[in-house]
């Protein structure tokens, strides 16, 4: 990928992307005009106090955390796979938010709901998950890309069904809460979820960007990684700990959402390159162009009510992925 | 600018290094030969740090390897060693600019400072009108040059190389080791190929079993009676006529154990 397609791609979607946020705060049940939202966000007066509530307190929150779990979530999956050098590497899969999510249930269901006591939860449950599927790795097996991913679906769908079992334990009907953490929604983000997590997506991409000269240097061979003088293990660690704490978070926001960390960086990839500062902000990007549209649909396709976001993107991710195993002949 | 005193190894239960002792002069190439199993990968690991020897000094540039910190040693040797192919799509110019790692802080940008160092040592190697091809379209021999492109980069006082010329053609087994001979930079090189270490090298180090069996010039260490001992197979060392260096022919029919 040369520099000038490397530089055409960025403008063109970044441009995408300030445009699907536009369009985006104009949709949902009551209709608002391009003008009105334009009107609204530069400070002018509308028709309405109605419209710019819409606007204020529901759609634009709404739309940042869009942006925000989409980069988020696609700069996580970039991360893991480069890191581990494996093209399936994704926090979902590695059962990250399945951990996650079971952290966050368990506190939601002994304490009364708190936006860091959630995150601290699904944090903890995020790293018992990947301390789960080390211990299964451990020694020969951790190699082999199979195995890692077996083992983290596995862990993936034991976790989730810990979450479900306690969920129902803690109240019967209990069907719309363990939709929201297997299938994700945004319905519950508001202006504390954006606090939460710009500064969590943030710090998390200027670490790897800091890292950027190690994390490249991995994708040769961890020997040839060494002699340049980086420490492997220390690297894996501490950028483990860092998806671990981004995906918690945003677990603990919207749920589990699939496939948006596995498939973006393959796309950005083909279109941006494969080191990893083109791959970062080419995630971080097209992943939150992906949430918006995915957000939109979900939340307009049916009238007066949502399809959970996990529904969309597992459709469109399991069908790339079995494009990816059917490139790759894993 | 390398001084080994009495190195010695332990894996497990097993002597991988016993007593080994020599010196790289500045410029120098040698070649570290001898069967599979004799230690000559091991011996590259204890230079390069990533194997801690149990016995014995490490001198590099008049200072304990052990003094080193990851980051300095890296700046001071450069390793050639064997990759498996990417997962990834680099291109030859991502590879070698992977070199800078060592020089680089954490948030530093590259300079055009750095850009032609880069560009130089692709030209140096000859793959300057690469830079923008993938590397899983280089041949084996372009690949190799790449790898010590990056390790030029690296600006080492210390070359290490492992096996370089291992499954390359014989056009570019003899590109490689004339590349490297020539960069005027300290570089030590485990070799196979004894034609091609009598060809290319200052000094040779013969090893067998962990055990240092000869070090010095070709001369003083390919003899024939030594390389039967060492390699189990009869043969005859000769002078070649036109290049005037040492050529070692294995003769299996007479002495095959």
């Amino acid at each position: 990928m040369l520099k000038r397609h490397y530089r055409l791609a960025m403008g063109l979607s970044i441009l995408l992307l300030l445009a699907s946020m536009l369009i985006s705060l104009t949709l949902g049940s009551v209709n608002i005009s391009l003008t009105d939202v334009f009107n609204v966000l530069v400070g002018q007066a509308t028709q309405s106090d109605l419209t710019e509530t819409i606007i204020f307190q529901i759609r634009l929150p709404r739309l940042l955390c869009a942006v925000l779990v989409g980069a988020g979530l696609a700069i996580s999956g970039a991360i893991l796979q480069n890191a581990s050098r494996n093209p399936l590497a994704d926090p979902y899969l590695f059962g990250l938010m399945a951990g996650a999510g079971l952290g966050a249930t368990l506190v939601s269901v002994v304490l009364p709901p708190h936006l860091i006591s959630m995150a601290l939860g699904a944090f903890v449950g995020a790293l018992f998950a990947v301390l789960l599927v080390f211990v299964v790795c451990a020694g020969q097996h951790w190699r082999k890309v199979e195995i890692t991913l077996l083992a983290g679906v596995a862990v993936s769908f034991m976790l989730s069904a810990i979450s479900s079992f306690v969920l129902y334990f803690a109240e019967p009907f209990a069907a719309n809460r363990i939709m929201f953490w297997l299938m994700g929604s945004l319905s519950r983000t508001d202006w504390l979820s954006v606090l939460l997590l710009a500064p969590i997506v943030l710090l998390v991409l200027l670490l790897a960007l800091a890292l950027r000269r190690q994390l490249d240097a991995l994708l040769l061979s961890d020997e040839s990684a060494r002699t340049l003088g980086v420490n492997t293990l220390r690297l894996r660690l501490v950028l483990l700990l860092a998806t671990a704490l981004l995906t918690a978070c945003i677990v603990s926001q919207c749920g589990g959402i699939a496939f948006v960390g596995l498939m973006v960086p393959h796309i950005v990839r083909h279109f941006f390159g494969v080191t990893s500062v083109r791959l970062l902000f080419g995630s971080a990007i097209i992943g939150a162009l992906f949430m918006i549209w995915v957000d939109n649909v979900a939340r307009t396709v049916l009238p007066q009510q949502e399809i959970p976001l996990g529904v969309i993107t597992s459709l469109v991710g399991s069908i790339f992925f079995l494009l990816i195993m059917r490139r790759q002949r894993l | 600018m390398l001084k080994l005193s009495a190195v010695s190894l332990t894996l497990g239960n097993q002597a991988v290094l016993q007593n080994v002792n020599f010196v790289l002069a500045p410029g120098e190439f040698i070649g570290v030969i001898g069967p599979n199993g004799a230690g000559k990968s091991s011996l590259l690991r204890v230079v390069q740090g990533a194997l801690a020897a149990d016995n014995g000094q490490i001198l590099l540039q008049q200072r304990p390897l052990l003094h080193y910190k990851t980051a300095e040693l890296a700046k001071t040797v450069a390793v050639v060693s064997q990759n498996p192919a990417p997962l990834f799509a680099l291109t030859v110019e991502q590879v070698a600019t992977m070199g800078l790692l060592p020089h680089k802080n954490w948030f530093e940008l590259n300079h055009s400072h750095d850009r032609h160092i880069v560009a130089q040592a692709l030209q140096k190697v000859g793959l300057n009108g690469k830079a923008n091809q993938l590397i899983d379209s280089l041949s084996g021999g372009e690949l190799q040059r790449l790898y010590i492109a990056r390790a030029l980069v690296q600006r080492p006082a210390l070359l290490l190389l492992d096996e370089p010329t291992n499954h390359l053609d014989v056009l570019y087994q003899h590109q490689v080791l004339q590349l490297v001979s020539g960069l005027g930079i300290p570089a030590l090189a485990c070799l196979h190929d004894l034609n091609l270490a009598a060809l290319y090298c200052d000094k040779i180090l013969l090893l067998n079993q962990g055990q240092q069996c000869a070090f010095g010039t070709p001369e003083q260490v390919l003899r024939s009676e030594l390389l039967q001992q060492v390699f189990g197979l009869a043969c005859e060392v000769t002078m070649h006529p036109l290049l005037n260096k040492l050529q070692v022919t294995f003769m299996p029919n007479q002495g095959a154990h």
